[in-house]
Formats: structure tokens, sequence, C-alpha cells
């Protein structure tokens, strides 16, 4: 297997957008191009990830809009749908398409657009990523599969609210130091308590907003890589699934996928835990960030919510966790998601992070959730 | 070609009837919620429908401030994971029990959820 590199990231600022996504994609993608230096005409492939375009654009085959729109209509493209892990996996495929040897270079994005449509209906088309049958019927919603969880951590672990509450108060700082942030304002942990009740225990401060946006990437081979100023190697890059229904998790405190995903990413490194300087993960809700920290490696399990509250995932900390902000502050345009935050750490590894650098990042990871953990996609990086 | 043990059909027209079914696995004894081909425990495809009490112990549980559209007039409104006693566990519908009683190992009962176009989900009550 050849050896494969990020040589090029772009990414819209997350939030509100009068534009289609795939004019978001567009927009990220040729800030990829530009900041990789490999002209248009040498890409091979578009692997694409968007979720809900059929719910609030009316726009399926979203993979050949978005190329079309970008300006490169004739390249093979396919759009992965993961839920909100799609852009890691459409990275995940890009990475072996290289290292197989079949393509030298290869473009990775994705985009969603939400904010045209309301709250109430992007929360029932999210919800189109539990089960159609067994849960959409009872009213479930994304928030409520994460409370489910949460509550189990609670009563396994005894986590704490003001545990969760930590997780946002420490990225939305973080968030405050990214201009491409959604939210970039610090919050308090009484703000985040005393915000409403969205599925209990879980509150309106311990979610990610809705978002719209777009991010790209340009991945090449090691020959080319070997010509750009800082290519940053992919040295794992795994996926894993789990149980559609809640009711089929044997553990609702856990997520098995991302411990099976991560081993598999580290054994195809060569590394563990403790030789990871930052990372990017999935914190769609709090508790998923506590609970992601376990499944890594980065914390015992149940010693999450702690750690959180301590301190030691912020910047500055043992472990800087989410120094973009993550989903909570960033935003999270779910087929967007996998690719910003692989971007994020792209920016950090090459030392351009300015204010929410991690000093001296040498080896990054990032974690990507689908829905109801059914999917997670766990990849590593590092530099020369 | 034989047909499947008991299709998601045939499980939600038995609980509407008040049953709540389940399959076990000829040769590892393994016990499922249907739909399932293959076991996943042995890869058997050997099924038997089983009868399940209907009683179990909340594992976990929420209440849904912010719903669906289909759903936003039930606000608020609780979800659970029940473990059955017989071991496997299901999503549903708390029904008759006030939220403010809710906890995690709560016994409850099942009970179908019958919309007016016959469309039923998993309910449960009070044991």
């Amino acid at each position: 297997m050849r050896r494969v590199a990020v040589i090029g990231v772009g990414v819209t600022k997350f939030g509100l957008h009068d534009r289609t996504s795939a004019e978001l994609f567009a927009e990220a993608a040729r800030d990829a191009l530009n900041d990789s230096g490999v002209p248009a005409s040498a890409v091979q492939a578009l692997y694409y990830g968007n979720v809900v375009g059929g719910e609030t654009e009316h726009q399926l085959h979203t993979g050949p809009q978005a190329a079309s729109v970008l300006g490169i209509p004739a390249v093979p493209t396919t759009r992965f749908e993961t839920a909100c892990a799609s852009s890691h996996a459409a990275f995940r495929h890009a990475v072996m398409e290289i290292a197989a040897g079949v393509s030298d270079v290869v473009l990775v994005g994705g985009a969603e657009r939400v904010l045209n449509v309301s709250t109430a209906e992007s929360t029932e088309y999210f919800a189109y990523a539990s089960d159609a049958v067994w849960e959409q019927p009872l009213g479930l919603t994304f928030p409520g599969v994460f409370a489910l969880i949460a509550r189990a951590h609670m009563q396994k672990y005894g986590t704490t609210e003001a545990q969760m509450a930590a997780v946002a108060v420490k990225n939305h700082r973080h968030g405050a130091l990214n201009p491409k942030a959604q939210f970039q304002k610090p919050i308090t942990i009484e703000q985040v308590l005393k915000s409403a009740y969205v599925a209990d225990p879980l509150k309106l401060f311990d979610c990610c907003p809705f978002s719209d946006g777009g991010a790209a990437l340009v991945l090449a081979s090691e020959e080319v890589a070997r010509k750009h100023r800082k290519p940053i190697w992919v040295l794992g890059s795994a996926a894993a699934s789990d149980w559609m229904l809640l009711g089929d998790k044997r553990d609702l405190s856990r997520v098995p996928a991302t411990e099976r995903a991560a081993a598999a990413a580290y054994r195809q490194a060569g590394i563990g835990p403790t030789d990871v300087d930052v990372v990017e993960l999935h914190d769609c809700f709090t508790i998923a960030e506590i609970v992601a920290t376990e499944g890594l490696g980065l914390f015992e399990p149940g010693a999450g919510g702690r750690a959180a509250e301590k301190g030691l995932t912020g910047l500055g900390g043992e472990i800087p966790v989410n120094p973009s902000g993550g989903l909570k502050a960033k935003g999270h345009p779910i087929g967007a998601t996998g690719a910003a935050q692989v971007a994020e750490i792209v920016t950090q590894l090459r030392g351009e992070a300015g204010p929410r650098q991690v000093e001296g990042a040498r080896t990054g990871l990032t974690h990507t959730l689908g829905g109801n953990t059914a999917t997670v996609l766990v990849s590593l990086f590092g530099r020369d | 070609m034989t047909e499947p043990a008991i299709t998601a059909r045939a499980f939600f027209e038995k609980a509407r009837a008040g049953q709540l079914t389940a399959i076990r696995c000829s040769s590892c004894g393994e016990l499922s919620i249907p739909p399932r081909e293959l076991c996943p425990n042995c890869h058997a495809q050997s099924w038997q429908p089983v009868m399940l009490a209907g009683d179990g112990t909340i594992a976990s549980f929420t209440v849904i401030r912010v719903a669906p559209r289909a759903h936003a007039a039930d606000v608020p409104y609780a979800i659970a994971v029940v473990q059955l006693k017989e071991g496997v566990s299901l999503l549903g519908r708390i029904v008759d029990i006030p939220l403010e009683k809710l906890v995690v190992g709560l016994p409850v009962r099942f009970r179908p959820l019958i919309a007016k176009d016959l469309a039923t989900s998993v309910g449960f009550g009070p044991a």
C-alpha cells in the first residue's frame, strides 16, 4: 500500500448561508485546491459527503452536482451517506483509492444546508438516520438518542450535568479563537445549566447547532505530496459499525464502534492513544465528547466526565480536544463535518492554527460518529 | 426458499393484539428481536418464534421536549430503553407513568400503542 498525504484544505465559515450546499462545497474545494498548489486538472476523483440534500434542497445526485458547480464535471464522483460521518467515510475511501495505486490526486469533501428549513423539519430529517419502523414512530430525536446514552453514563459512572456543561464551555472557549466557527462567544457553566431541556438530561447548550457549511481536502500519493510545502501523512483510517436499534446495543454508556475503529486505526499507524497530541472528535452533544474520549482510549471508561471538568481536554491541557470549537461551537453541517475535522488537524500539524494552535503537535486524530452510533470513523495523522 | 421466522409486519400485528414476539436461534439459543436472517452470534439460519412476557425494567430514559413535526402535539413525552426479563431490550414510549416518577430500574410492562390508522408501536406502562 502506498503512503497518502493531505496537501490541501478548505473550509467555509459555518452558520447560516444563502447558498446551496453545492456552492458551499465548491468554495471550500477551490480553497483546498489553491492551498494544495495542484491544478484542478490533476484531480482524478471526487468523494463527497451529503446527508439530507434530498429533504432540505430536494436534491439527490449531489456528487456530480457538486463537481459541476466546482467546474470539474468529468471526474468520477460518488456521494457517501453514513449520516453525520459521511465525509469521513468519503475520506477513508479516497485514502484507499490512492493507497491502492488507482489515483494520485483525489478531492474529498462534503456540504450540508439545513438552515433554509425550520428546526422542526430538520429535527425530523435528522431522525431519519434512526430506524423508520421501530424508532421514528416513537418520536425519537437525535438529542433523545444521546440523552439515553447520557442517562446510562450518569447511572453507571456518576457523570454529572455540570461535567457535561464543562465540555460545552471548553468548546465555546475554543470556538472563540476560530474565525470560521458558527459561535465565537465564550459561555459559562451557569448558562449551560440554566438552558432549557431539549431531551432530559440534555439541555439546549449541550447540543451542537444546525449549520450550513462546506469543507474539502486534497489527498495525494507520496510522489505528488513530496512536492508540497507541508504534506500531512495519513497514518491510519478505519471504520466500524454497530447495531442500528438502540434496544440491540448492550451497554448504552459505551460506543463499541468508536472502540473498534480506534483500535484498528491505532494498529494501522503503529501508535497508541498516548502518542496523540491533538484530537478533533464528534461532540454532537456534550456527552458524546465524554464517551468518545473514553472510547478512543484517552481516558478510562467512566473517567471522561471528570477529565473534562478538570480541564484536561482544553487548550494547554493534557490532551487538547476540539481546538476548532468542535461541532458544539464551530458548527455541524453534517455532510461537511468529517472533512472539516481533518482540515483542522492538518492545520494544527502544519503549525498554522494561530491562537488555537496546540504547541508542537506532531500527531493528530479525527473521530466522526454517524447517527445513532451505528457508524464511526477514526483517522490518524502525522507530519514529517 | 424459506420464509423468515417473523417479519416486522407480523411482529407489529401480534404486538397490536398485545403479544411481544422474539426469535430464538435453534443452533445456539441466542434471543433476538425480529426481523433477522442470520443469528448475529453463530450465523445459523434457523430461528424459532418465542413469546415474550412483556415485563421489564427501564435501562435508560429521556423526556423529549423538542419533537419531530409528527409528534409536536405530544410533548413532553418519555422514551425508554426497556430491558425485558428474557434478556432482549426494546425502545418504547412510556405511557401512564408520571414523568417525575421515571427512574432507571423502574419495572414496566409492554402495551401496544395503536394509532388511528392502526399503525402500532411499542409502549410501556406501569408494571
